[in-house]
């Protein structure tokens, strides 16, 4: 890694400010996830395409922003290129484009989707009797789609077990559909279950790297804007919002103040 | 026209190892053979077509050649946007074969019929969409398209026509060209009544099985007569009107669910789709260009 979780916020918050666009908070809550994903499984920056490469989805594409920041801290592109994000013929936009940015799986956007897809990369995989695991990152917003369950049915009866999920537990749906004990009914559907802090890089490794029989859920629990006092406390209003010149100030020295 | 399906994909995966075959619970005993002989490539993954949909995009991803066979209101109508976004957008493609559209289902009600599926995957970039109407179409097109790393749809039919047709992806047949005002234009299995209707008539008879891509040239070929479009789906129409400056008459499904059960035949006497109505509508469209 060529930056700290606490550098990649800094640079989504500068890049967000710059461009206007980006889900901050729904960043902030998975960039220790995508650094230990990213830490964990096989890839190759500088060959993007390598066939030997275990595959991540971005399931809950709108963390599209953190996803780059992530990527270029692992070396994908510099991150001074993310700076266009959004922005016409980008190849960064607010979700993210796999034709567009190497090293990106599968595009992303609509919730519900990517992890299907997961799943039948997974199943591509048993069925050349390769080692490729496949990781995937959703949100527990985005589990109020049917199709996340329908997906890991499907994982589950198809005996999956080189997919591995994440689940982002930042309660972004207290307010509306709620998913109380998602580590309860992941393990009702059959899959193996590992609950941690998913802002604890060292402990989602450790979950990530541990293997059963089945599907694997890691449910990643985080705090949505984590990282800045003012957006963590305030998450629903930073949905979809950028700071201003003053804010991104207030929000970097928040940052720059946050006690790990 | 399923058992040419399971035929031709059958011989497909015993020469392919990138052909996998994935069900919504439907087919699976006509199935039971490929299952034996191919059972990691076989899957009755379950009653979740949006799932079904995704994952052979994610098979696609990683260089399969699935085939994703359903009853067709459920694997297109409902499915849609995973059919545009996790195929289609992703550029991973994918082979799409419904049974039961035409109204094969016709004692089920609108609930198992479909309107749209041609219409709405012909919009979707990048698609390919067709509707064989006889077992030499479905077994010469799912051979040339299977594994062309684009999205694909297939829609068949338990009531295939008997007719010989080109079965060259993109190309139109034309059945008969008498120089005639009125051309009748059609797709599918619906080719033996619109066939039969015309066998009388005194006008030019062009067959489609292939609706995106649409043969502009054909259709060019008779720009200056009276068109007529007879089909028992929306898709054609608009795929034919596309071609500049062409105007186009309609003689198909309603505006209305045509919920009334019975058989195909049933539905198609109802909504004037069987031989005598089609006959009468092209009648007509041929007294008004006479008159014109």
């Amino acid at each position: 890694m060529n930056a700290t979780p606490r550098e990649i916020r800094a640079n989504i918050l500068r890049i967000s400010h710059g461009s206007g666009h980006g889900h901050i908070p729904t960043c902030f809550s998975v960039i220790e996830s995508l650094c230990a994903v990213y830490s964990t499984m096989r890839h190759d920056p500088q060959k993007p395409e390598w066939t030997g490469r275990d595959r991540f989805v971005l399931s809950k594409g709108h963390a599209a922003l953190g996803y780059y920041a992530v990527m270029s801290a692992f070396d994908y592109f510099p991150i001074e290129d993310v700076h266009t994000f959004g922005a016409f013929d980008s190849n960064f936009g607010c979700h993210a484009d796999r034709l567009k940015v190497p090293g990106v799986e599968v595009s992303t956007g609509s919730l519900g989707h990517g992890i299907g897809v997961a799943a039948g990369m997974a199943l591509a995989a048993k069925i050349a009797r390769s080692d490729t695991r496949v990781y995937t990152l959703i949100g527990d917003g985005e589990s109020n789609e049917g199709s996340v369950w329908e997906a890991i049915m499907v994982a589950v009866n198809g005996g999956l077990d080189n997919l591995t999920v994440i689940y982002d537990a930042n309660g972004s749906q207290g307010r509306c559909l709620p998913i109380p004990n998602p580590a309860e009914r992941f393990a009702a559907f059959g899959c193996d279950v590992a609950e941690v802090d998913g802002h604890d890089i060292d402990a989602m490794k450790t979950a990530l790297q541990e293997k059963g029989g089945k599907p694997r859920v890691v449910v990643a629990k985080t705090v949505k804007g984590w990282g800045a006092r003012t957006l963590s406390e305030n998450f629903h209003e930073w949905h979809r919002r950028s700071p201003n010149a003053e804010e991104l100030r207030n929000l970097l020295e928040e940052v720059d103040a946050w006690a790990v | 026209m399923r058992g040419q399906f399971k035929d031709t994909v059958s011989d497909l995966a015993g020469v392919d190892e990138r052909v996998a075959v994935i069900l919504g619970d439907v087919s699976f005993y006509m199935f039971r053979h490929f299952q034996e002989a191919h059972p990691d490539r076989f899957y009755n993954m379950g009653i979740c077509e949006n799932a079904l949909i995704s994952v052979a995009a994610g098979m696609s991803a990683m260089g399969m050649k699935p085939f994703v066979h359903t009853i067709a209101p459920f694997i297109t109508e409902r499915s849609v946007e995973q059919i545009k976004l996790d195929m289609s957008y992703n550029r991973f493609g994918g082979n799409i074969v419904s049974c039961g559209a035409s109204f094969d289902y016709a004692w089920d009600g609108a609930t198992h019929h479909t309107y749209m599926d041609l219409a709405i995957l012909r919009l979707i970039p990048d698609t390919e969409v067709i509707q064989p109407g006889s077992n030499r179409e479905i077994d010469s097109l799912l051979r040339n398209r299977y594994a062309n790393d684009k999205t694909t749809y297939f829609r068949l039919s338990d009531h295939p026509h008997d007719i010989d047709v080109d079965t060259t992806f993109g190309k139109a047949t034309v059945l008969k060209d008498t120089g005639a005002k009125v051309t009748v234009m059609t797709a599918g299995p619906l080719l033996g009544n619109v066939f039969e209707a015309c066998r009388e008539l005194d006008v030019n008879l062009v067959y489609f099985h292939t609706l995106k891509p649409i043969d502009r040239e054909t259709i060019e070929r008779f720009r200056d007569t009276r068109i007529l479009v007879v089909h028992d789906a929306f898709g054609l129409h608009e795929a034919i009107n596309e071609v500049p400056d062409i105007r186009t008459r309609y003689h198909g499904l309603p505006d209305q669910f045509c919920g009334w059960y019975g058989t195909l035949h049933d539905i198609r006497k109802r909504i004037g789709l069987d031989v005598e109505g089609i006959r009468n509508a092209v009648e007509r469209a041929v007294s008004k260009a006479e008159n014109a």
